[in-house]
């Protein structure tokens, strides 16, 4: 166990980001085998630090390739869009040759939820340029505009904040989960109660709705430090927030119900803490970016259920994004607090 | 010192054979791997009884229980409680149960503990006050309600445990030793309580170490080694045994049935 925990760790830890869906939009007219656009375009797919879902060429100009671009940014399906101009090529050339003209832009228009992504992307474009330019070039003709879609102005403790409410929600009612049940068993009080008319699912629904209170009072209270103490944004409405901690708490007080009567005695249930801990920690996009998870383990995070937490707050608070668009999100914390308290009554039935 | 029961013991007998147990077992077992804590048990408690359950540690007096009140699945064998198959769940607001642990919460008062199952058991407030007061003085804690668990003597602790099973003031108590601990003085106050759950019509169902609590029950069990190896008034199991105290009785009992 602790060998698994140290791999995971040593893999993400630190970690490059890498595999940032962008989209590229292509218009440079110079010949394929002069442009300068596709050049730095295939350098990019060497690279891994981008994928690069699309290429829009020219031929597709019909379809208005930067506002369709915009749009998926805007929807989040892509990180970004990158795009060259019909001049990209010649204004190189000119600002290389003669040092007149205006230089060559490269136009990133990017979702700043996440800083240390558009850094990545606006870096990892910069490193390619430099390698088709080759070394021998020190006026570099080329520039990088940035326009942000979201986040304008966020900042790191912008992206942390929404990661640092759903971990700390999720430890409070896991672990007070676990615990608690620890203490009815040993103390016989759970024995005590399932001789009463109250029902499995009522002494579950019960807890659910206690933790999810402790998990909802928590997150007020760090929320309003982040905002007193960092200023952090929070674009979007503030109760969806909370209402996304609220499932998210009684989930996790399922979860841990269900481990801790799974398991044969308390050593056993505590355990359980850091093997669920530890990869929602590191995989579940707090401290950095999904895309920062090596790629074997992503899968791993999309069977983390903090990765939607954090994903939907972050989309409330930097997106300014309301249930309508973080539905999907919801809806996984829902379905993950309805199993998880299902089983943890069926569960505790069974313990008979 | 004869026991309530001890002169009736013909006629206590005869009533078990009428319909209307309360409890009634038919080779009830549970093993535990390859353990048989209880072995094809066979009980029978009418109504209006004090039956007392006596026998060394481990002879699966708690096991028997807590398949009663629903808490272990048997591995074999039928259990019935208040007429209905076990695990019950129709009337399982009729019944109470103390633990052998302590099973009260800690950081609650014992006014907390107390309202807390009284809840549970959707008593109303009025009715809650009135039983609390009663239990109070029956557990001499009246000046304590207020006091965490936590801080209370072990003794107190286990005292506020009997007052929690018998809130509801259900029909039929199982009481697994709800006097250990408890200093004599106050023992006598809750065999006079006892005394009077019966006299309303009540059942209790309790375990004990205690054979001069023993001799007060109307109905003794002997359990050993899983197995019922004696059944009667204190009186009859004495005269059975040919001994003057149940301690004997058991001991002989015991021979008897060899092992
Ligand atoms: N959960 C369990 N798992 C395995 N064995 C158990 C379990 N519970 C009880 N036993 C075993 O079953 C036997 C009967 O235990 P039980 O608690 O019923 O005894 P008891 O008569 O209540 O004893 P005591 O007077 O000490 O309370 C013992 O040998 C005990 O070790
Ligand atoms: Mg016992």
């Amino acid at each position: 166990m602790p060998l698994i925990m140290i791999t995971i760790f040593g893999y993400t830890f630190g970690g490059d980001v890498k595999n940032i869906d962008v989209c590229v939009v292509n218009l440079d007219q110079a010949p394929a085998n002069q442009s300068m656009a596709g050049a730095i375009i295939s350098e990019l797919g060497t690279r891994d630090t981008l994928d690069i879902v699309r290429v829009y060429s020219p031929s597709d100009a019909y379809l208005d390739p930067v506002a369709i671009g915009r749009e998926k940014v805007e929807d989040a399906d892509i990180w970004a869009i990158i795009f060259f101009n019909e001049t990209f090529t010649q204004d190189a050339a000119a600002i290389a040759g003669d040092g007149t003209g205006q230089s060559a832009l490269v136009r990133l228009i990017a979702d700043g939820t996440n800083p240390n992504i558009v850094q990545a992307i606006s870096n990892d474009i910069l490193t390619a340029i430099r390698a088709v330019l080759g070394t021998s070039a020190f006026v570099v003709p080329i520039s990088i505009s940035t326009d942000l879609v979201y986040g304008e102005g966020a900042r790191f403790i912008d992206f942390f904040a929404p990661g640092v409410m759903g971990l700390a929600a999720m430890m409070v009612t896991f672990m007070l989960s676990i615990i608690s049940f620890i203490h009815e068993r040993t103390t016989s009080t759970l024995d005590r109660l399932l001789t009463t008319p109250v029902t499995e699912g009522e002494i579950v629904a019960g807890y659910a709705l206690a933790f999810g209170l402790v998990g909802l009072v928590q997150s007020i209270v760090i929320i309003l430090t982040a905002v007193a103490l960092f200023e952090i944004q929070i674009v979007g409405n503030p109760f969806t927030v909370l209402l996304i901690i609220f499932v998210f708490g009684a989930g996790n007080q399922g979860m841990g119900f269900l481990l801790s009567s799974l398991a044969k005695n308390e050593f056993q249930a505590i355990q359980f803490i850091p093997l669920i801990l530890f990869p929602s920690l590191l995989l579940s996009g707090v401290f950095w970016p999904i895309e920062a998870v090596p790629a074997f383990l992503r899968p791993v995070s999309y069977f983390v259920p903090l990765t939607y937490a954090v994903e939907g707050m972050r989309s409330i608070m930097i997106r300014g994004w309301g249930m309508g668009s973080i539905w999907p999100e919801f809806a996984v914390l829902v379905i993950f607090a309805g199993i998880m308290l299902l089983l943890s009554a069926y569960s505790l039935r069974k313990r008979r | 010192m004869s026991g309530a029961g001890g002169g009736k013991g013909t006629k206590m007998t005869r009533m078990l054979e009428g319909a209307g147990d309360i409890v009634r077992t038919h080779r009830l077992r549970k093993e535990f791997e390859d353990l048989v804590a209880v072995d094809d048990l066979d009980l029978k408690v009418g109504p209006g009884l004090l039956y007392g359950m006596i026998g060394p540690n481990g002879s699966g007096k708690t096991t028997a229980i807590k398949m009663l009140v629903g808490l272990l699945r048997p591995t074999a064998g039928k259990a019935y409680v208040l007429g209905e198959k076990v695990p019950i769940v129709d009337n399982i607001s009729r019944i109470g149960y103390m633990p052998q642990e302590m099973a009260i919460y800690a950081d609650l008062t014992v006014h907390e503990n107390l309202e807390l199952f009284s809840r549970l058991y959707s008593m109303d407030r009025e009715l809650f006050e009135k039983r609390e007061r009663e239990l109070l003085k029956v557990i001499d804690l009246s000046d304590r309600r207020d006091a965490l668990v936590s801080q209370l003597s072990g003794g107190m602790k286990h005292r506020t445990s009997l007052a929690c099973a018998l809130m509801h003031d259900p029909e039929v108590v199982f009481l697994d030793e709800p006097t250990v601990g408890v200093d004599p003085e106050l023992r006598v106050g809750f065999w006079k309580y006892f005394a009077d759950l019966k006299a309303r019509g009540k059942t209790v169902i309790m375990t004990t170490h205690y054979m001069d609590e023993a001799v007060r029950c109307d109905l003794v069990g002997m359990m050993r080694l899983g197995r019922l190896i004696g059944e009667g008034t204190p009186k009859e199991l004495m005269a059975m045994t040919s001994t003057s105290d149940l301690e004997s009785a058991f001991m002989t009992m015991a021979r008897k049935v060899g092992t």
